[in-house]
C-alpha cells in the first residue's frame, strides 16, 4: 500500500473535479462528498502507515515512479517517495484536513459559493499531499505552486470584499517572489547533478558533484522559496493578511499544513543544507529573527486571528531554528505538535466568530467562558499547549528545540530562543484571558453569543485530545507500543536515531519560561482588565506604535512597490510609447512621409519635364556606357 | 551603294530633331509630331540594319512595320486626348495640362 | 513512403480546404449570412479534425519529416534545375504541433466570428485565405512556397483589421502591415541570396538544409545572411524592439482576428527563424544567437514590466505577448534540445492562451464598449464562466504548473540555465512579474464589489463557451500530461543542426 500512497492525493483530486463539475447541483451542495473524501483519505493514511511500518526500515524510503518524458538526454521521471518525514507530514495533513472539512460544514453554512469552497479545499489537500509525496523537486515544485493557487482561491473566497482580494493577491505574489528563488535553485541543482530526483541529488552531492560555494548559493535560492511559503521575515507579510479567508482555511492552510511546506522543504533537503557551508547558520538566523519579531508583534495585535497568525509565524521560526541546528527530528516534531494545537486554536477562533456572529476583535469580546464552555475549554488546552505547559504537546516539542539549540548552537541562540518562548507564553495567555475571561466588553454581542453546534465542537475536542497526547510520541515506549521503531527521534532522523531522555533541568527551565510569560500576561490583563496594559502602552507610545504597526513592513513594501516597481513600469511604458513607438516606428514612418513630401515636387505633372528627364537620362546612360565600355 | 553610315546619320538627325521638338514645343500636336519623328528615326534604323547586316531575313523590317502600326494607334489615342483637352481647357499647351500630379 | 504519401494528401487537403471555402464563399450571395457562418464552422471543424489527425499521426520515433508530398512545378528552366520549385509538403515535430495549434485556434476563431454582422461573407473569405497561408507556411518544404504562404497569411490581415477593426484601426492595420512587409523584404533578400549562393538551382528546403550543413554555404555568408531571416521573421515574432505593431495591432483588430493573429501568426515568425535561420544557416545561427538571446530576454522582461501598469485589457495582452514571445526567442537561442523544445511548446502554449484571452476580451468589449480596467469591478458576480476562463488563461500566462505555460517555460528555463544561467534567472523573474500583472488585473476587474453599471452584463454565449472550453482543454492537456507533446518534438529538435544536448 505504501508504494501506492499516490492514491492519497488522487482521491481528493478526483473529488475536486467531481465537486467542481457537479457540486452546485448536488443536495447540500456536495459537502458530504468533501467530508467523505477527507474521511477516506484519513483512513487511507492508516493503511499506508501500516504498510509502511510493516515493510520495515530496510525498505525505506518506499519508491514508485514512472517514466515522464525524454528529450534526448533530458529525461524526467515522476514518482513518489515515502519516508519517515513524509509519514509525519501525511499524518498531520490527513488529520487536520479531516477535522477542518467536518468543521467547515458548520462554519460555512449558508455562505456564498459553499460548493466551490469545498471543491477548492479538496484541491488543496490533493496538492499538499502530492507535495510531501513527491520524489523529485520538479513534482514538488508543481504541487508547491498548486498549493499556492488553492491558498489564493481560498483566501479570496469572499471576493466581494476588497480586502480579501488584496490579501489573496498579496499572498500569491509574495510567495511567488520566493518561488522564483526556489525554481532557480531547483534548476541549478539539476544543472549540477543532472537530475531532479531528491535521492539522486543527495548521492551526487555526496559524491562531490557540486562545489561548496555553488551549493551554498543554490541552497540560498531554495531557502528563499521555503521562506516565502513559511512566511519567514521578510516574506512574512502575507500570512497575517491571509486571515481574510474563512477561518477553517486559516486553520488548515495557514497554520497546520501549507505554511509548514517551507519547513518540510528544508527538512527534506537538510543533507544539502548541511553540506553547503554556512547554510544552516543562515537558517538559524532567519528562524530566530522571525520568532522574536513576530512574537513581539503579536503583543500588540487585537484581532484574534491576527494574534494567531503572528504566533504561527513565530512558531515557524522555532522550526527553522531547530532545523538550523541540524536536527530534523526537533523541527519535524514541533511541526507535528504545532499542527494540532494551532489548528485547534484557529478552529476555536472560528467557533468564537460563529458564536458571536462574526466578531473577532478582542476589544469587543471577553467573558466568553460562560457562554461557550466547550470552545473555551478546548481553546485553553490549545493555548497551554502552544505556551508549552508540561505535559501538553507543545512542551515536549519546545523542549526538543531547546535541547537541540543548547547542544548545537551555543548560548546566545539559546538565550534568544528562550526569550521567544516567554513571548509565546505571554501573547497566548493574553489572547485567552482577553477573549474568554473577565467581563464581556460589549453586552450586545455577549447577549447573542451561543455555543456552536456539535459539528464544530467535536473537531475541537478531537484536536484538543491530540494537543494533549501528541507530545508523548517522543517517548520510546509510546512509539514502540504503536508499532513504530521507537519514539519520534528514533523514527525521524538524519544521521542516527536518538532515544529521548527527559532532561529534568531543561524541563524545569522550560516550565519557568512558561510561568514567566503566563504570569506576566495574567498580571497585566488580570480578569480581562486593560488598565495596566494601557498604562504600559502609554509609557512607551512609540514602541507600542511600532509593534502595533508591525514594524512598518507593510508600509515599506507598499512604498517600494508604488514608487520603485510601478514607477519603473511607468518609465518602461513611457519609453515604449514615446521612444520606441512614436519616435522609432512612427518616426521612421513620418520620415518616409516627409521624404515623399519633398520628392513629390519633382512630380510636376508637366509632360515636357518628364521628357527632359528621360532624355537627360538617356544621354547620361550613353555617356556612362561609353566611358566604362570604351 | 549608299553606305550604311548615311542612313544612320540621317536617322540620328531625325531623332535629335524629334527630341528637340518634344522638349521645346508647347503645343501638344507638335509634341506628338515630334514623337513621330523619333519613331520614324528608329524605324529607319531597323530597316537600314536589316538590309545591310541581315539581308536574308526580314526581322528588322517586321519591327518597322510593327512600329508604324503602334505609332498609328498611339497617334489615334493621343489625338483623342488632345481634343478632349482642348475641349475642356480651350488650349493645347502641354504646360497647362499639369493636373496629373500630387 | 506509401502511407506517408497518402498522409501527404491530408496536408494538401488541410491546405486546400480553406482556399476552397474562400472560393465557395466568393460564389455565394452576400446576403446569405447564416450560410456563410455555417459553412465556415463546418470547414473549421473539419480543419480541426485534420489538424488533430496530423498531430496524432506524426510518429514520435519515426523519421523527422513525415507525410511528405511533392508536386513538381518549375524544373529545368533558367537557373532552376532538378526540383527547382515544387509544392513540397511535409511536417516535422515542430510543425505538427503548430498545425494542431492552428486547427484549435482557427476553429475557435471561426466560432467567435459568428458575432460579426458587417460583410460576413467578405470577412470569412479573407479569414480562410489567411488560415490557408498559415497551414501552407507550416507545411511548406520549399522555400518559394514557404514565402508565398507566409505572405498570403500576412496580407489579408490588413483588410481584416482595416475593415472590421475598432480603435484606431487604420493606424494599427497600416503599421502592422508595413512592419511585417518590411520584414518580408529582408526574408526575400535572404531567400535569393541563399538559393544563389548554394548554386543548386533549387528552392527545395531539405536540399538547402543539407547544403547549409555540409558547408556549401560558407560560414561568412551564413553570418551575413542570418540577420535578414532573424530580423525579418523576428518582426512577426514580436522581437524587441520591433514589437510595437503588436499592442496597437491587437488594440484595433476584431476579436477573431486578434485570436488568430496573436495565437498563430506570431508563431510563423518564430517558426521562420527555425526553418530558415537555424536550419539553413546553422553557423550563422550559432554566431548570432547570443544577440537574439539578449533581445529575447529584454523583450521578456520589458513586456512584463510594461504590462504592470497598463489600463487597457488588450494592451496588457499585447505586452504579455511580447514577453512570452521573448521566451520563445530565449528558448531558440539556447540551441540545446531542452530550450528549443521549450520554445516550441511555448509557441503552442502562448497560442492557445492568448487566443483565449482575446476571445474573452472581445466578449466583454462587445457589451461594455470599454476596455479600461478601472471602469470595472466585481464582474465575477455577473460573468462567472467568463471569469473562470480568464483566470485559467491568466494563470497559464503566469506559468502556473498544471497549465501549458509552466510546461513550456520550465523547459525554456532549464535550457537557458544550461547555457546562460543569468538569462535563465532573468526569465524566471519575468514569470513572477507575469503573476503580478495578471493578479492585479484579476483584483481590479473580476473581484471586489460589483460596479452597478455592469449589472446587466451577460456571461459567455454557448458558442463562445464551446470555443473557450476547447482552448482551456488544450492548455490543461499540455500542462498535465506533456509527454505526447515533448515526445513528438524530441527527434525533430535533436535533428536541428547546431542543437546540442
Amino acid at each position: 500500500m505504501a508504494e501506492h500512497a499516490w492514491m492519497l492525493a488522487a482521491v481528493p483530486a478526483f473529488a475536486f473535479v467531481a465537486l467542481t463539475a457537479t457540486g452546485r447541483h448536488l443536495p447540500r451542495q456536495g459537502d458530504f462528498v468533501a467530508v467523505l473524501t477527507a474521511a477516506a483519505v484519513f483512513a487511507l493514511f492508516f493503511a499506508v502507515l501500516a504498510s509502511f511500518l510493516g515493510l520495515g526500515d530496510a525498505a525505506w524510503p518506499v519508491l514508485n515512479s514512472i517514466e515522464w518524458t525524454a528529450i534526448g538526454s533530458f529525461e524526467l521521471r515522476m514518482g513518489i517517495a515515502v519516508d519517515q518525514i513524509t509519514i509525519v507530514m501525511l499524518a498531520v495533513i490527513t488529520t487536520v484536513a479531516f477535522m477542518v472539512n467536518v468543521f467547515s460544514v458548520g462554519y460555512m453554512k449558508g455562505e456564498p459559493r459553499y460548493w466551490w469552497y469545498f471543491a477548492v479545499l479538496q484541491l488543496f489537500v490533493a496538492s499538499m499531499l502530492m507535495l510531501v509525496l513527491a520524489d523529485n523537486l520538479l513534482l514538488l515544485y508543481i504541487a508547491w505552486e498548486v498549493v499556492g493557487l488553492s491558498s489564493f482561491l481560498l483566501i479570496g473566497h469572499y471576493w466581494e470584499r476588497r480586502s480579501a482580494v488584496e490579501a489573496a493577491k498579496k499572498a500569491f505574489v509574495t510567495t511567488r517572489v520566493g518561488d522564483v528563488g526556489l525554481l532557480i535553485g531547483i534548476i541549478l541543482l539539476w544543472d549540477a547533478t543532472g537530475t531532479f530526483n531528491i535521492l539522486d541529488i543527495f548521492h551526487a552531492v555526496e559524491a562531490g558533484a557540486v562545489g561548496e560555494t555553488r551549493l551554498f548559493v543554490t541552497m540560498m535560492f531554495i531557502l528563499l522559496g521555503a521562506m516565502g511559503k513559511s512566511a519567514q521575515v521578510p516574506f512574512h507579510v502575507w500570512l497575517p493578511d491571509a486571515m481574510e479567508g474563512p477561518t477553517p482555511v486559516s486553520a488548515l492552510i495557514h497554520a497546520a499544513t501549507m505554511v509548514v511546506a517551507g519547513v518540510y522543504l528544508v527538512a527534506r533537503l537538510l543533507p544539502l543544507f548541511e553540506s553547503a557551508g554556512g547554510a544552516l547558520m543562515v537558517i538559524t538566523i532567519v528562524g530566530l529573527v522571525t520568532a522574536l519579531f513576530s512574537g513581539a508583534v503579536a503583543f500588540a495585535q487585537t484581532d484574534i486571528k491576527k494574534v494567531l497568525a503572528y504566533s504561527t509565524v513565530s512558531q515557524l521560526g522555532f522550526m527553522f531554528v531547530a532545523l538550523g541546528a541540524g536536527l530534523v527530528s526537533a523541527g519535524m516534531f514541533h511541526l507535528f505538535t504545532h499542527a494540532f494545537f494551532k489548528a485547534l486554536l484557529f478552529l476555536g477562533a472560528g467557533s468564537v466568530i460563529i458564536g458571536t456572529h462574526h466578531h473577532q476583535e478582542m476589544g469587543q469580546l471577553g467573558g466568553l467562558w460562560r457562554k461557550m464552555p466547550v470552545t473555551a475549554a478546548t481553546f485553553l488546552i490549545g493555548s497551554l499547549a502552544l505556551a508549552g505547559l508540561f505535559p501538553l504537546a507543545g512542551f515536549w516539542s519546545k523542549d526538543e528545540i531547546l535541547h537541540a539549540v543548547d547542544a548545537h548552537r551555543g548560548a546566545l541562540v539559546f538565550l534568544l530562543i528562550s526569550v521567544a518562548s516567554i513571548m509565546t507564553a505571554f501573547y497566548t495567555m493574553r489572547l485567552f484571558v482577553r477573549t474568554f475571561l473577565g467581563k464581556p466588553q460589549d453586552e450586545a454581542i455577549a447577549s447573542h453569543t451561543r455555543e456552536t453546534g456539535a459539528i464544530m465542537t467535536l473537531p475541537l475536542v478531537f484536536l484538543a485530545i491530540l494537543s494533549v497526547i501528541a507530545g508523548l510520541a517522543v517517548f520510546h515506549e509510546v512509539g514502540d507500543a504503536l508499532g513504530f521503531p521507537g519514539g519520534f527521534g528514533e523514527f525521524v532522523y538524519l544521521h542516527h536515531p536518538e532515544v529521548f531522555h527527559v532532561d529534568w533541568g531543561l524541563a524545569g527551565f522550560s516550565t519557568a519560561l512558561f510561568v514567566l510569560g503566563a504570569f506576566a500576561a495574567g498580571w497585566l490583563y488580570r480578569g480581562g482588565r486593560l488598565d495596566r496594559a494601557t498604562a504600559l502602552a502609554e509609557w512607551q507610545p512609540r514602541l507600542y506604535e511600532l509593534l502595533r504597526r508591525k514594524f512598518y513592513f507593510d508600509e515599506l513594501y507598499q512604498a517600494l512597490i508604488d514608487r520603485v516597481v510601478l514607477g519603473f513600469s511607468y518609465v518602461v511604458s513611457w519609453f515604449d510609447r514615446f521612444a520606441v513607438n512614436d519616435t522609432g516606428v512612427d518616426g521612421s514612418a513620418a520620415m518616409t512621409g516627409y521624404a515623399g513630401f519633398l520628392l513629390k515636387h519633382l512630380q510636376t505633372g508637366r509632360v515636357p519635364n518628364y521628357a527632359l528627364a528621360i532624355a537627360a537620362g538617356v544621354v547620361a546612360l550613353t555617356l556612362i556606357t561609353l566611358a566604362v565600355g570604351g | 551603294m549608299v553606305p550604311l553610315e548615311n542612313y544612320l546619320v540621317l536617322s540620328g538627325i531625325l531623332f535629335s530633331l524629334g527630341v528637340y521638338g518634344v522638349l521645346a514645343r508647347r503645343n501638344a500636336v507638335l509634341v506628338l509630331m515630334s514623337v513621330e519623328l523619333m519613331l520614324n528615326a528608329v524605324s529607319l534604323n531597323f530597316v537600314a540594319f536589316a538590309v545591310y547586316l541581315d539581308p536574308g531575313r526580314a526581322t528588322g523590317i517586321v519591327f518597322a512595320v510593327f512600329v508604324i502600326a503602334v505609332a498609328a494607334a498611339e497617334v489615334g489615342l493621343a489625338l483623342a486626348i488632345v481634343i478632349r483637352l482642348f475641349r475642356n481647357r480651350s488650349t493645347a499647351n502641354v504646360d497647362e495640362a499639369a493636373t496629373m500630379r500630387w | 513512403m506509401g502511407s506517408g504519401e497518402a498522409q501527404g494528401y491530408v496536408l494538401l487537403t488541410a491546405l486546400a480546404l480553406p482556399l476552397l471555402a474562400a472560393g465557395a464563399l466568393l460564389l455565394m450571395p452576400g446576403s446569405q449570412r447564416m450560410a456563410a457562418r455555417y459553412l465556415s464552422a463546418v470547414v473549421g471543424a473539419i480543419l480541426l479534425g485534420l489538424s488533430v489527425y496530423v498531430f496524432l499521426a506524426y510518429q514520435a520515433n519515426g523519421e523527422v519529416l513525415q507525410m511528405q508530398l511533392r508536386w513538381p512545378w518549375i524544373e529545368h528552366v533558367g537557373f532552376l534545375g532538378e526540383n527547382g520549385i515544387s509544392l513540397h509538403l511535409g511536417v516535422d515535430g515542430i510543425s505538427a504541433l503548430l498545425t494542431l495549434l492552428t486547427g484549435v485556434v482557427a476553429f475557435a476563431g471561426t466560432l467567435v466570428a459568428w458575432k460579426i454582422e458587417y460583410r460576413v461573407k467578405d470577412f470569412f473569405i479573407l479569414f480562410w485565405i489567411l488560415i490557408a497561408g498559415v497551414y501552407g507556411t507550416f507545411f511548406a518544404l520549399d522555400l518559394f512556397f514557404f514565402f508565398f504562404f507566409y505572405e498570403l497569411a500576412v496580407v489579408p490581415l490588413y483588410l481584416l483589421i482595416g475593415i472590421w477593426g475598432s480603435t484606431r484601426k487604420e493606424y494599427g492595420a497600416m503599421k502592422l502591415t508595413l512592419m511585417l512587409v518590411g520584414g518580408s523584404v529582408g526574408i526575400w533578400i535572404g531567400i535569393f541570396a541563399v538559393v544563389h549562393e548554394a548554386g543548386l538551382g533549387t528552392f527545395d528546403l531539405p536540399t538547402l538544409w543539407e547544403a547549409g550543413r555540409s558547408g556549401a554555404l560558407s560560414a561568412d555568408f551564413q553570418k551575413v545572411i542570418f540577420p535578414f531571416f532573424a530580423v525579418g521573421c523576428g518582426v512577426l515574432a514580436g522581437l524587441w524592439p520591433l514589437h510595437t505593431w503588436s499592442p496597437d495591432g491587437h488594440m484595433s483588430a476584431p476579436t477573431s482576428v486578434s485570436m488568430v493573429h496573436a495565437g498563430v501568426l506570431m508563431k510563423l515568425g518564430a517558426f521562420g527563424i527555425i526553418r530558415l535561420g537555424i536550419q539553413i544557416l546553422p553557423e550563422g545561427a550559432a554566431f548570432w544567437m547570443p544577440a537574439l538571446l539578449v533581445l529575447g530576454t529584454i523583450g521578456a522582461l520589458y513586456g512584463a514590466i510594461a504590462a504592470l501598469t497598463q489600463r487597457d485589457f488588450k494592451l496588457i495582452s499585447g505586452y504579455s505577448s511580447v514577453s512570452h514571445m521573448g521566451y520563445v526567442l530565449i528558448g531558440l537561442a539556447t540551441l540545446n534540445e531542452v530550450g528549443v523544445s521549450g520554445a516550441s511548446l511555448q509557441m503552442f502554449s502562448h497560442g492557445v492562451m492568448t487566443a483565449l484571452v482575446f476571445l474573452l476580451i472581445g466578449a466583454l468589449y462587445d457589451q461594455a464598449h470599454t476596455r479600461d480596467l478601472r471602469d470595472f469591478g466585481g464582474v465575477a458576480k455577473v460573468m462567472p464562466l467568463w471569469v473562470v476562463a480568464y483566470v485559467v488563461a491568466g494563470l497559464a500566462n503566469a506559468g502556473l504548473p498544471g497549465l501549458s505555460g509552466f510546461t513550456a517555460e520550465f523547459h525554456i528555463f532549464v535550457g537557458a540555465f544550461r547555457t546562460y544561467p543569468v538569462f535563465g534567472g532573468l526569465a524566471i523573474l519575468a514569470a513572477a512579474i507575469a503573476a503580478a500583472y495578471m493578479l492585479r488585473m484579476f483584483a481590479v476587474v473580476f473581484f471586489g464589489p460589483l460596479n452597478p453599471r455592469w449589472r446587466d452584463l451577460k456571461d459567455l454565449s454557448p458558442i463562445e463557451a464551446v470555443s473557450a472550453a476547447l482552448l482551456v482543454v488544450s492548455m490543461l492537456a499540455m500542462g498535465l500530461w506533456w509527454s505526447p507533446f515533448t515526445d513528438r518534438l524530441a527527434n525533430t529538435v535533436l535533428s536541428l543542426p547546431g542543437v546540442t544536448s
